[in-house]
């Protein structure tokens, strides 16, 4: 009955999601990540099911149907942040440039001169932008979404944990410059550790989060094309 | 943590520390007409934010841009409330809960990793290097630059 193991698999990804976000409500640990405890739930139990691959692809078609209109979303924040968008246009667009290109172009790197295989190449080039828009980079450049997925997480991950100490380390001071840098470099995750600090570097991560995700995407072409010619 | 901005602080948190869906009191004790009448105004709420990314998609498609639709869609979303065409109360409660809970429409696509397992074991090395150089540089270059840009901003009093 493929009905059911749509209905089934639904309720096994509604079901991880929940139980993560409470674990990580109740202790609230960057390395408690929702995407990734929810995720190897779920393949814990379709493997212990004996459940192929294949058999999920239904029920995540469902389910990833909304991520689109909800990313398309991401324009709400930013409009009610526009007069924050104005004040520090210079700021904020020398640093989401830079920080996006320096993202793709050293991951690229890295992973080209080690030899890992063309399809998991641009998976990694979007490493530092959420989800959405690092799964849609990597399907259009030939790479894979769930890759791209692990390779985000793991730089938020990253990001969060040691970000804020990187950058007192490296005397970066300004809120608005912390805030940037911890949404450039780390997405959502990012964004959260931003808003603990405070709520200017949170607003300013959020921002950037966004505008990384809409640079990384206008300059991805041009840097497979660099990377990955024949 | 100084003044407060209502506005923002709600939707940002979505992103990395979803909050719990809040259910007040009147929206439980609402008579059931205006329970109705506020559910079908989310779901169109709902259909014009999946109009645009469709759009967005169309518009990607069409022009051969090697940029994905819901960028386009971002981008035509933005105009369209800067222009006004779009009134913020059109999307504005459908895309505040949607990203409320944008974490869990990642948990599906995460599962394909069931078969990466491989690459991992393989090339593990070589990716958390990767990872770590280029997410410590991104981090450097992106608030170097930005400070450098804002010494001559006064700070902001909050």
């Amino acid at each position: 009955m493929p009905q059911l193991m749509i209905a089934f698999t639904i309720l096994l990804t509604v079901g991880a999601y929940l139980l993560s976000k409470a674990l990580y409500l109740r202790y609230r640990h960057p390395l408690l990540n929702i995407v990734l405890l929810g995720a190897a739930i779920v393949i814990a139990t379709l493997l212990a099911l004996n459940i192929p691959y294949q058999s999920y692809l239904p029920g995540r078609r469902i389910m990833t149907s909304l991520l689109g209109p909800a990313t398309v979303g991401l324009a709400v924040p930013l409009y009610r942040q526009r007069s924050l968008l104005r004040r520090y246009a210079p700021a904020i667009v020398a640093g989401v440039s830079l920080g996006s290109l320096a993202s793709m172009l050293v991951a690229g790197l890295i992973a080209l001169v080690a030899g890992l295989p063309r399809e998991v190449v641009p998976s990694v080039l979007p490493k530092s932008v959420t989800i959405p828009f690092a799964v849609e980079i990597a399907r259009i450049h030939g790479g894979s979404p769930g890759l791209a997925s692990a390779f985000v997480v793991a730089t938020g991950t990253l990001g969060s944990v040691f970000g804020g100490t990187l950058l007192t380390w490296a005397g970066i001071k300004d809120p608005v410059a912390r805030g940037l840098a911890m949404g450039t470099g780390a997405h959502g995750q990012g964004t959260a550790m931003a808003f603990m600090e405070g709520e200017q570097q949170g607003s300013m991560a959020g921002l950037a989060m966004t505008l990384a995700g809409i640079t990384t995407a206008s300059i991805a072409p041009l840097m497979v094309r660099l990377l990955l010619r024949h | 943590m100084g003044r407060r901005n209502p506005a923002c602080e709600d939707v940002w948190r979505g992103w990395g520390l979803p909050s719990q869906s809040r259910f007040t009191l009147e929206r439980v004790a609402a008579p059931p007409e205006a329970f109705v009448k506020k559910k079908l105004r989310f779901l169109g709420q709902v259909a014009l934010l999946a109009g645009i990314y469709l759009l967005g998609n169309k518009i990607a498609a069409f022009v051969h841009l090697p940029v994905p639709g819901n960028v386009v869609g971002i981008i035509l979303l933005y105009a369209l409330l800067n222009l006004g065409v779009v009134p913020l109360e059109y999307v504005q409660d459908a895309a505040d809960f949607l990203l409320r809970h944008l974490v869990f429409f990642f948990i599906p696509v995460a599962v394909d990793l069931m078969n990466w397992g491989g690459v991992f074991y393989r090339y593990g090395l070589a990716l958390a290097l990767a990872i770590l150089v280029s997410t410590i540089l991104t981090f450097l270059g992106t608030g170097y630059i930005a400070q450098w840009l804002q010494k001559d901003e006064k700070p902001c009093p909050n």
